[in-house]
């Protein structure tokens, strides 16, 4: 579907439900979206305000579902949006927007800012005003059926290596298994240490799992450009492979967005309920740690942080389960500043990472991560999720730390009680 | 000993000292060097290999790989370049060569897997398919360095 500053304005009209409007009308500019926003406190631009992000959609719903607004419309007393505009806009939204919803949590009339700015990237994705970058990912995710261009060959020759490294069989589209597993692109490309170490700890837990020849990637691009019809399109496909393999339960990887769009978007999207669970693989690993499947031994002595995901704690609840699996293997587990649901974002979510003309801002954005990085005084740093590490591997080069990145199923993978 | 399959080439590894298991390793990256155009990561290489290295050139050495293999990742979002990416993983496997070891590290063993990922990202870029005889070389070569070769 071509784009246009009509279909735009249109996409902003139909984005305009009832949580939107009450934002907009309950907001009393008080500003403090701007000291919890990441582009905001490094750069100190008021032009990064969160809620000046949104300008262009408040001027649609005041003209368009206001009295005064109406009125001013109708008087000439409002000017309409424009295409100058909303390319003006364009980098307020996807540059220096990683949609980590910090901003949501300190308003403190309870605007999910977050969540508006998701919708108004639906408005500028229509409008043709969202990053080649990111249109080209998601045209690759619907045609191909991964942002990054994977195709299934590319999943088994991981499959093989994997099954090679770990002398494991992988399942494949085997009926009936509890798990589906997902990984994101960024795992089946940069990290094929997650796959070997699922491998692993399900193997010693006894956990009956499997990939999904048709549905193995969980990234969901659609839900970073704002585009709705894609996001359904790409959750669709794993709701048809667990339908399909009657799984009881659909493992979200170390990927924040996959997350946020599978478990708390995707039946939204799809517009039934799930008949399986979805849920983040820390999730999965601490309910087997809590049953007694998970046995790990030994303690890793380096002093370590851990960088929460925005998608998968602040956005997602999955705060207390790293804790206690980082409880098992590391003996010296320091709690960043601000850790947890207001941790700060690595800054390359919500497409971010993947539009390249913001990866300056970005990088200036990233001093917040080395501050909170040094008050720790930890020399490795845990995540879970495979954008963060690249970007967290970046901001670290970039500033000459050299402090190694790990991810968490993979530490886990490291201290398994094997053989017994 | 002529070794065979994955578990001896595992467990041999494992009996090296470190400086063994990083010249060894050295050879495993230097075997899929080819796939890498980074002239950091052929440096890095070289140091590895050398019998007479330093702490110091040691650390540079890993310094360089580290940026070399943070520069080749492929971003998220990124169409993937099957050729580039085995640069990355070849980038990777100086790493392993070069890295701090703790108890417990093999990096000779992480040095081969990421060679042999190198090996199977140029399958996938070439359209050749991904079988390869990466792993009956890397046997080959650590049979040689252990006979004094």
């Amino acid at each position: 579907m071509s784009a246009s500053l009509s279909k735009g304005i249109n996409a902003f009209k139909e984005v305009i439900d009832a949580p939107i409007a009450s934002y907009f009308s309950s907001c009393v500019h008080c500003g403090l979206c701007a000291d919890a926003c990441l582009f905001y406190n490094e750069t100190g631009e008021a032009k990064y305000t969160p809620i000046h992000k949104l300008e262009p959609l408040r001027r649609v719903w005041k003209q368009e579902y206001t009295l005064l607004g109406k009125l001013g419309k109708l008087l000439g007393l409002s000017k309409p949006v424009t295409d100058a505009e909303l390319t003006e806009w364009e980098p307020l939204v996807y540059d220096s927007c990683t949609m980590c919803g910090r901003c949501s949590m300190v308003c403190p009339v309870g605007n999910d800012i977050t969540y508006m700015i998701r919708k108004m990237r639906e408005g500028m994705s229509a409008s043709g005003h969202a990053p080649e970058d990111m249109i080209a990912a998601t045209t690759r995710a619907v045609n191909i059926g991964s942002p990054m261009g994977v195709k299934w060959p590319a999943v088994l020759a991981q499959i093989k290596h994997v099954q090679a490294e770990t002398g494991i069989e992988v399942p494949v589209e085997k009926a009936g298994a509890d798990y589906l597993v997902l990984m994101s692109s960024m795992e089946i490309i940069n990290f094929p240490e997650y796959l070997s170490a699922l491998c692993r700890i399900f193997k010693q837990t006894g956990v009956s799992w499997t990939l999904a020849q048709d549905a193995f990637e969980a990234t969901n691009s659609g839900i970073q450009i704002g585009a709705s019809d894609l996001a359904r399109e790409i959750v669709s496909r794993i709701v048809v492979a667990a339908e399909r393999l009657k799984v009881k339960c659909v493992i979200s990887p170390e990927c924040g967005h996959a997350f946020t769009a599978l478990r708390w978007e995707g039946p939204n999207l799809v517009g039934k309920p799930y008949s399986f669970d979805v849920k983040h693989i820390l999730e999965v690993l601490d309910e087997l740690h809590k049953a007694g499947k998970l046995k790990t031994k030994g303690k890793d002595s380096r002093p370590l942080t851990y960088h929460d995901p925005c998608q998968i704690a602040r956005r997602g609840g999955v705060v207390e389960q790293p804790r206690r699996l980082l409880g098992e293997v590391a003996a010296d587990f320091r709690e960043m500043p601000d850790a947890g649901v207001m941790n700060w974002c690595c800054g390359g979510g919500g497409g971010v990472s993947a539009n390249t003309r913001a990866e300056p801002l970005r990088l200036q954005a990233f001093k917040v991560k080395k501050r909170q990085l040094e008050a720790t005084g930890a020399n490795t740093l845990v995540t879970a999720c495979a954008n963060c590490r690249i970007v967290l591997e970046e901001g670290l080069e970039h500033y000459h730390m050299n402090i190694p990145v790990v991810g968490l199923t993979e530490i886990i993978a490291e201290h398994l009680v094997e053989g017994e | 000993m002529t070794i065979n399959n994955d578990s001896e080439f595992k467990s041999a590894l494992g009996n090296l000292p470190r400086a063994g298991q990083r010249q060894v390793a050295a050879r495993f990256a230097e075997n899929v060097l080819a796939l890498s155009k980074d002239a950091r990561v052929k440096n890095a290489i070289g140091t590895a290999k050398r019998t007479d290295i330093t702490e110091d050139e040691l650390t540079a050495a890993f310094a360089s790989a580290k940026k070399a293999s943070v520069d080749s990742f492929t971003q998220c979002g990124t169409e993937c370049d099957w050729g580039s990416q085995a640069g990355h993983f070849v980038a990777r496997a100086a790493l392993a060569c070069l890295q701090p070891v703790r108890p417990g590290d093999s990096p000779a063993w992480d040095a081969a897997m990421h060679a042999r990922m190198a090996r199977t990202c140029e399958g996938i870029a070439s359209g050749r398919g991904t079988d390869n005889a990466e792993a009956t070389v890397q046997y080959r070569i650590l049979d040689k360095f252990l006979s004094g070769e």
